[in-house]
């Protein structure tokens, strides 16, 4: 990549990207677990209407879609910030318990009474917030900070413990069964408006944080000391940071249910594109994280026709070839 | 790469005069932390220490082993239980104890000693206090196996068999993936989670394509329990364990010089690669054998070792006294599970994760390093 300077190198990463997106899209309103081919919504798409294809096109697989862009987006940036401010590459909200932490949250409520409505994302938030402190604590212990292992495996346990608790809950408690049992494994199928509105005041809060944070995190990327010379705060900017992840993996559970490896997939293929400055990959992780998602659902949906994968199974085979090869780097990239 | 000499950093490292593994020094003065038999030019250190431990490590299984057979649903007195045990009293406390009770504290005795064992060989093995079967994938591949045998197939085709072959090939591919386990131990723990991570999500997609039957079935498999653990595959552990406890007993000569770096090893004349083999082998086979009765029981493996290593000498890998803590632990939390909500039965799985996780947190966030074995 001599020849191509920084900025044409993003300018490239865009563009593929959109691409990108738009080619997801296009796949996931054409392809799916139904009879409705490509060919058909193709004709529908050019006038000739079809009111069944119609139906499921604008009715089932576009508010679908959209599920998947928002949490497609939210999780790759949720990724990408939980990468930068621990400084480990390895990092991601679901092997780092984060994810757990807010299906707990949600479980529990449903324990206590609460029923599927509005309140529950920000239940949801506020699990993934604690889930975030955890980790942020720990990545600032001294010797866990410098060993990424060490703060993956402390995720692992964490996870470990919460999916414990959660099953215990489903044990104990046959009513909540039912409810739950939706929280645990990452799905997109069956969400649709209501639901995005229902996430919206988190989505815009947490989109607002992360477009105030991308000039503190990137000179923070360049150590403490610099980051406080140029003017900005590390704690603020940190805690601000943890913020912004707790809410966008919260919006994510939310929607979508716990998804494995995927918000260390999206960052990882946007360094790969544009290089490591986190201001370059924060937007394309918003365009590839929907991508990689929609591409995700696509498989999803038509591996085992006539019924469907859980997104959580595809993304894990996606994501842990993505680790292996993170792992298998010369030595393992520090952030 | 050079790791530190003692076994667990600094707390009992006591610096006694004696031969390290394969040292020579000092031939004529026993050390002052160990026996020493000698007879016609052979001659044996028994370490105090673990010797030591050994002894309270048999003494708590007796209690449990007591203790697990008289609480339950209709609680006997511990004497009634040792007369039933030996054939004689009330008939029913006979059957009671023998046929219902027995049973299931022997799968929880074997499948606990087997888990720590395993885990007691793989953090010699990868140098690393934390790695396990239930973190580095063996226990999922396990799983996965023994949950397509019994989703997939009509008859449940001898899970245990599938579950050795899903162990194997978890950590093959692990094994490969991470180009082995010697230098990088990191790598190996690290790819061994990805892997395990795509098993889990089979395990999960299995049972959500199954009927409710099947999936009901297959559930003990997914949380680790000991409510279905059938006699064929409890024999088969017992069998196993009888076979690796005593292969790593014999080479633990050999896995204490894998602490040191490579080098050092190959200068004492072990043979690294071939001992790592073995070594992953032996720790492949008691984990799946023991996932094949209970599950995915995790956590034992990590706090089975860890007490072991406690009560034993830092002179050699623990691998008698962690299979007999892991057996205790895993029948403790098996007693938990049965009598803390009591009507419900809490599966040790989750009674497991619950307590340990926590304690692995622990050790993860304390100051010293987990690396330092």
């Amino acid at each position: 990549m001599s020849a191509a300077t920084g900025s044409v190198r993003f300018t490239r990463g865009l563009g593929f990207s959109l691409l990108a997106l738009g080619v997801a899209l296009c796949a996931s309103l054409a392809l799916g677990a139904g009879d409705v081919t490509p060919l058909q919504v193709l004709r529908w798409a050019l006038g000739d209407d079809d009111g069944n294809v119609g139906f499921v096109v604008t009715e089932l697989r576009l508010p679908r879609s959209c599920v998947g862009i928002v949490v497609g987006a939210a999780l790759g940036v949720a990724g990408n910030l939980l990468q930068t401010v621990t400084r480990n590459p390895l990092a991601e909200p679901d092997l780092l318990g984060v994810s757990a932490a807010s299906t707990t949250a949600v479980v529990i409520a449903i324990l206590l009474g609460a029923s599927v409505t509005t309140l529950q994302v920000w239940v949801a938030v506020l699990g993934a917030m604690c889930g975030c402190a955890l980790v942020l604590a720990a990545a600032r212990l001294r010797g866990v900070g410098d060993d990424p292992i060490r703060l993956i495996l402390a995720g692992a346990a964490l996870k470990g413990v919460l999916t414990a608790l959660v099953s215990l809950v489903l044990l104990v408690d046959q009513r909540s069964a039912d409810e739950i049992r939706f929280w645990t494994i990452g799905a997109l199928a069956g969400r649709g408006y209501g639901e995005l509105l229902g996430v919206a005041a988190p989505l815009l809060l947490g989109v607002l944080l992360v477009a105030y944070l991308s000039r503190p995190l990137a000179a923070l990327a360049l150590g403490e000391r610099v980051a406080s010379g140029l003017g900005h705060r590390p704690r603020l900017t940190r805690w601000l940071t943890l913020l912004a992840v707790a809410l966008l993996s919260g919006v994510a559970v939310a929607l979508a249910g716990p998804i494995a490896f995927f918000g260390l997939v999206v960052p990882v293929l946007a360094r790969a594109l544009v290089g490591p400055d986190i201001r370059r990959t924060l937007p394309l992780c918003v365009l590839l994280g929907p991508a990689v998602l929609l591409a995700a659902d696509v498989v999803a949906r038509l591996l085992v026709r006539p019924s469907e994968l859980p997104l959580g199974v595809v993304t894990a085979v996606i994501g842990a070839p993505v680790l292996v090869a993170v792992v298998r780097a010369h030595r393992l990239p520090r952030l | 790469m050079m790791q530190r000499l003692g076994a667990r950093a600094g707390a009992n490292r006591r610096q006694g005069p004696g031969p390290g593994p394969g040292g020579t020094s000092r031939s004529d003065l026993s050390p002052r932390d160990a026996w020493l038999l000698r007879w016609r030019g052979h001659s044996l250190l028994l370490p105090r220490r673990s010797l030591l431990g050994l002894a309270w490590l048999l003494l708590g299984l007796m209690m449990v082993f007591i203790a697990s057979l008289s609480i339950g649903s209709m609680p006997l007195a511990p004497q009634r239980v040792i007369a039933a045990l030996f054939g004689s009293g009330d008939p029913l406390d006979i059957y009671l104890v023998r046929e219902l009770r027995l049973g299931r504290l022997g799968a929880a005795l074997a499948s606990g000693a087997g888990f720590a064992l395993s885990g007691c060989l793989l953090q010699t093995l990868t140098r690393n206090r934390l790695a396990m079967p239930d973190i580095i994938g063996i226990n999922n591949g396990a799983t996965a196996f023994a949950v397509a045998s019994i989703v997939a197939l009509p008859m449940s085709f001898a899970p245990p068999m599938l579950a050795l072959v899903g162990a194997v090939t978890a950590t093959a591919l692990t094994f490969a993936l991470a180009g082995g386990v010697g230098v990088r131990g990191y790598r190996f723990i690290i790819v061994g989670v990805g892997i395990g991570a795509v098993f889990g999500a089979l395990t999960n997609l299995m049972l959500a394509r199954t009927s409710i039957d099947a999936a009901n079935a297959a559930f003990p498999w997914t949380v680790g329990s000991l409510n279905g653990s059938g006699a064929g595959a409890q024999t088969m552990l017992w069998i196993g364990l009888a076979v690796c406890l005593p292969l790593a007993m014999a080479s633990t000569r050999g896995l204490s010089s894998l602490r040191f770096a490579e080098p050092v090893a190959l200068g004492w004349g072990v043979r690294v690669a071939r001992l790592r083999l073995f070594a992953l082998a032996l720790a492949v086979i008691c984990a799946a054998l023991a996932v094949a009765v209970a599950g995915p029981v995790g956590m034992i493996a990590l706090i089975g070792p860890e007490l072991a290593r406690r009560l034993s000498s830092h002179r050699s890998v623990p691998v008698l006294n962690a299979a007999l803590a892991g057996a205790i632990l895993m029948a403790l939390a098996d007693l938990l599970g049965r009598t803390l909500l009591a009507p419900v039965e809490v599966p040790v799985g989750i009674v497991t994760a619950l307590v340990g996780g926590p304690y692995l947190i622990w050790i993860l966030l304390r100051g010293d390093s987990p690396r330092a074995l």
